[in-house]
């Protein structure tokens, strides 16, 4: 018994321990090596480990290794905290932009501003909401590995069914839970919508693009008071309240893995999705369409969830390598073989003129519309390193809105207050 | 002098003779004792180290001193977290043993496919807790699980089961026992056989009935047992982490977040290491106070007889 707690005790350092164990070397044959924790398994994986293999036949001072570092990226910054405690980061690790905050504050963490302000790099190709992503306070934490946005997608076949008009790109908020509530069917099992009601920022990020839609945003301007607890946003909460408690029309999805399973299988007629769906939506022969979000007064705003490539510094000759390969990773013929291969969207829009593109849009029903959906990603979620704990209140109030524990007003206004209690921390 | 220079000898002597054997005792304690030191020690004084600085890994931290555990002290969302894990421990840990004691007495009579039945009540305590989990995710699904199914075929409302903030850590606790309760059994089946034929013969003969004879022979014959599984099980029951992991994610509402979860989720997505390990700190001396007690009571009931 012992020994079990010793584990329970040990969880961070015993990681630290077990990849201490594993050393990495400088130079290998005179090479410079650079260390791809890429995260990526499968079809992906193999993509990203022929770009490898193209990039050190053509580079031959450099050897790139890729490995997958963990296979759910969920754990990735997890795994690469217990790397730091050892001392042996990867090179180049695929991370999550809501942990860009946490990122910045890391000294390992190289700043990539002077690469990216080189002409040559094209930063101003890359889409707005990604750079702003990528940015933090001036510093630029990585390079976009992925970019998506949520937009609404639909079952044709339970739409048909139910005699309804396919969503269009004017809908409102009104039109889509009108369209969920007519889609419920208790009989057969078939929800109009689902929601995601874990709690963290699965469930959170989903929420913002309303409150954006609206004028609302996150925090004041002087970054130091919530702002999320406005009455439109509580307004726009109670709909889902509504919809969820009232119309039964919501799926809660309470871990976040079963709303687009049962979207693909036809229990769910409309899901905010992103374009990782259309991969498996094209397995599984759905019949299906992608528009904008429903939206407020023709503002159809979205959230976009950029990753990046995130550099950690392990000597300035590693570090330089690193930038070497990203540079050349993120040009638009190889964003092509591993953006659109992998059935996300292209993270430039130089990609979207190659014909590659073309390609892919017949491939994938949707993709233009997602593609076309990133102008309306214009605001990003405030950088600040508080954000983490901000969002777990926010999940926390959403939630309880949606099981009816609250009304929408007095759960945001908690989270508001508990917020407000973060940021004076600072 | 004389008797000095000869205990100097004697000093210089003895290391030559014992050299040998000592290396060779080293020789057996050493891999043991360097992978203790080197997976437990190490890694329990480095939490400790962490646990007094406001760090999160990534960045440089700052020593606090006791601020992490101060903050213990006033944080409401740990002390539902202890509550939850407080109404876990005291349903299982009874639960356990009340459910596992009938079984094994059953088990060690004399009928047909023991065996079989050993082995199926025993093999859910080798599954993982994560494929119990996964499993008691579809069966239990509210909208899509077959126990629904099945109460809704036998004319009972359909329950939210892990979905209902209610609801949800009692069903953590049946999915548990149901996962755990091989244990118990294994151990009183143990401790049953161990109990002496004469001991109960002598009982019989003495007119005593079959309830007399379990309840003045073979209880106080299993209590070494009984004390062993219940500092087990309220162990296991206050480190419950994985099943949580794997169904709820300490959901809905928060209302399965029990201790571990909640410092797991503190250290690892909201980036405060040091207080998670402030909080690992205060678990453990919890389940070592806890452990010491029921040792001391059972130790003070041997007494006596």
């Amino acid at each position: 018994m012992i020994r079990k707690l010793a584990i329970v005790l040990a969880i961070v350092p015993a990681l630290g321990f077990a990849t201490a164990c594993g050393g990495q070397s400088d130079d290998e044959g005179g090479k410079v090596k650079v260390v791809w924790w890429h995260g990526q398994t499968e079809a992906e994986g193999q993509i990203l480990k022929d770009l490898a293999d193209e990039y050190n036949k053509t580079h031959p001072g450099v050897e790139v290794d890729p490995e997958v570092g963990t296979t759910n990226v969920d754990e990735m910054l997890q795994k690469v905290q217990a790397a730091l405690a050892g001392g042996e980061p990867p090179d180049v690790a695929y991370m999550y932009g809501s942990w860009s905050s946490t990122l910045a504050a890391t000294p390992k963490v190289v700043d990539l501003s002077s690469m990216v302000k080189d002409p040559s790099f094209g930063w101003d190709d890359f889409w707005p909401a990604a750079r702003e992503a990528a940015t933090v306070d001036g510093k630029v934490i990585g390079v976009p590995s992925v970019v998506d946005n949520l937009g609404l997608i639909y079952n044709k076949k339970l739409f048909d069914a139910a005699g309804l008009p396919y969503p269009t790109k004017d809908w409102t908020w009104d039109d889509f839970r009108a369209a969920a509530k007519r889609l419920t069917d208790p009989g057969k099992g078939v929800f109009g919508t689902s929601y995601v009601v874990t709690g963290d920022e699965d469930t959170v990020w989903r929420f913002w693009p309303m409150l954006w839609q609206q004028g609302g945003s996150i925090l004041g301007s002087d970054g130091k008071t919530a702002a999320f607890a406005s009455p439109q946003a509580a307004q726009s909460l109670d709909l889902w309240r509504a919809m969820a408690v009232e119309d039964k029309s919501v799926y809660l999805d309470q871990n976040g893995e079963k709303f687009l399973p049962l979207f693909y299988s036809g229990k769910v007629g409309m899901e905010m999705a992103g374009p990782w769906a259309m991969r498996d939506l094209a397995d599984h022969q759905v019949d299906y369409g992608v528009v904008p979000l429903p939206g407020y007064g023709g503002n159809h705003q979205t959230i976009s969830g950029p990753d990046n490539w995130v550099v950690f510094d392990n000597g300035s000759k590693r570090a330089q390598a690193a930038k070497d390969f990203l540079a050349w990773l993120t040009k638009p013929e190889q964003d092509a073989r591993w953006s659109l291969g992998s059935g996300n969207l292209p993270i430039r829009q130089a990609t979207s003129k190659l014909p590659a593109y073309e390609k892919f849009a017949e491939q994938f029903t949707g993709a233009d519309a997602f593609l076309a959906n990133q102008e309306n990603a214009v605001q990003a979620r405030p950088a600040i390193e508080g954000y983490p704990d901000i969002s777990a209140a926010v999940g926390d109030a959403i939630d309880k809105a949606l099981l009816g524990q609250a009304t929408a007003q007095q759960a945001l206004s908690d989270a508001a207050a508990e917020a407000d209690k973060i940021l004076a921390k600072g | 002098m004389a008797a000095d220079a000869l205990t100097l000898r004697r000093r210089h002597a003895r290391p030559r003779v014992r050299l040998m054997p000592q290396l060779t005792g080293w020789g057996f304690v050493g891999p043991a004792t360097l992978v203790i030191v080197g997976l437990s020690i190490f890694p329990a004084v480095w939490a400790l180290i962490l646990s007094l600085r406001d760090d999160n890994l990534l960045a440089p931290g700052s020593f606090v001193g006791l601020q992490n555990y101060r903050d213990l002290l006033d944080d409401p969302d740990l002390r539902a977290a202890t509550l939850h894990t407080l109404l876990y421990s005291v349903l299982y840990v009874p639960g356990s043993l009340v459910i596992g004691l009938p079984i094994a007495l059953a088990l060690n009579r004399p009928i047909r496919f023991r065996a079989f039945y050993r082995t199926c009540l025993f093999v859910p305590y080798v599954v993982s807790a994560a494929a119990t989990g996964i499993l008691a995710n579809f069966i239990l699904d509210p909208q899509f699980g077959i126990v629904n199914d099945l109460l809704a075929g036998a004319g009972v409302a359909r329950q939210g089961f892990l979905q209902d903030p209610s609801q949800a850590l009692l069903t953590l606790v049946v999915v548990s026992l149901w996962g755990s309760v091989g244990l118990p059994i294994v151990v009183y089946l143990a401790a049953l056989q161990d109990i002496p034929r004469e001991l109960l013969e002598a009982a019989r003969v003495d007119g005593a009935g079959a309830v007399r004879v379990f309840r003045a022979v073979t209880l106080p014959q299993l209590r070494p047992a009984t004390v062993f599984l219940v500092i087990w099980q309220t162990i296991d029951a206050l480190q419950l982490f994985d099943l949580v992991y794997t169904t709820t994610k300490g959901q809905p509402l928060d209302s399965t977040t029990v201790i571990v979860f909640y410092l797991y989720q503190q250290a690892f997505q909201l980036f405060h290491a040091g207080y998670g390990a402030a909080v690992a700190y205060a678990l453990f001396v919890v389940t070592l106070i806890v452990s010491g007690a029921a040792l001391w009571h059972a130790r003070r009931g041997e007494a006596p007889s």
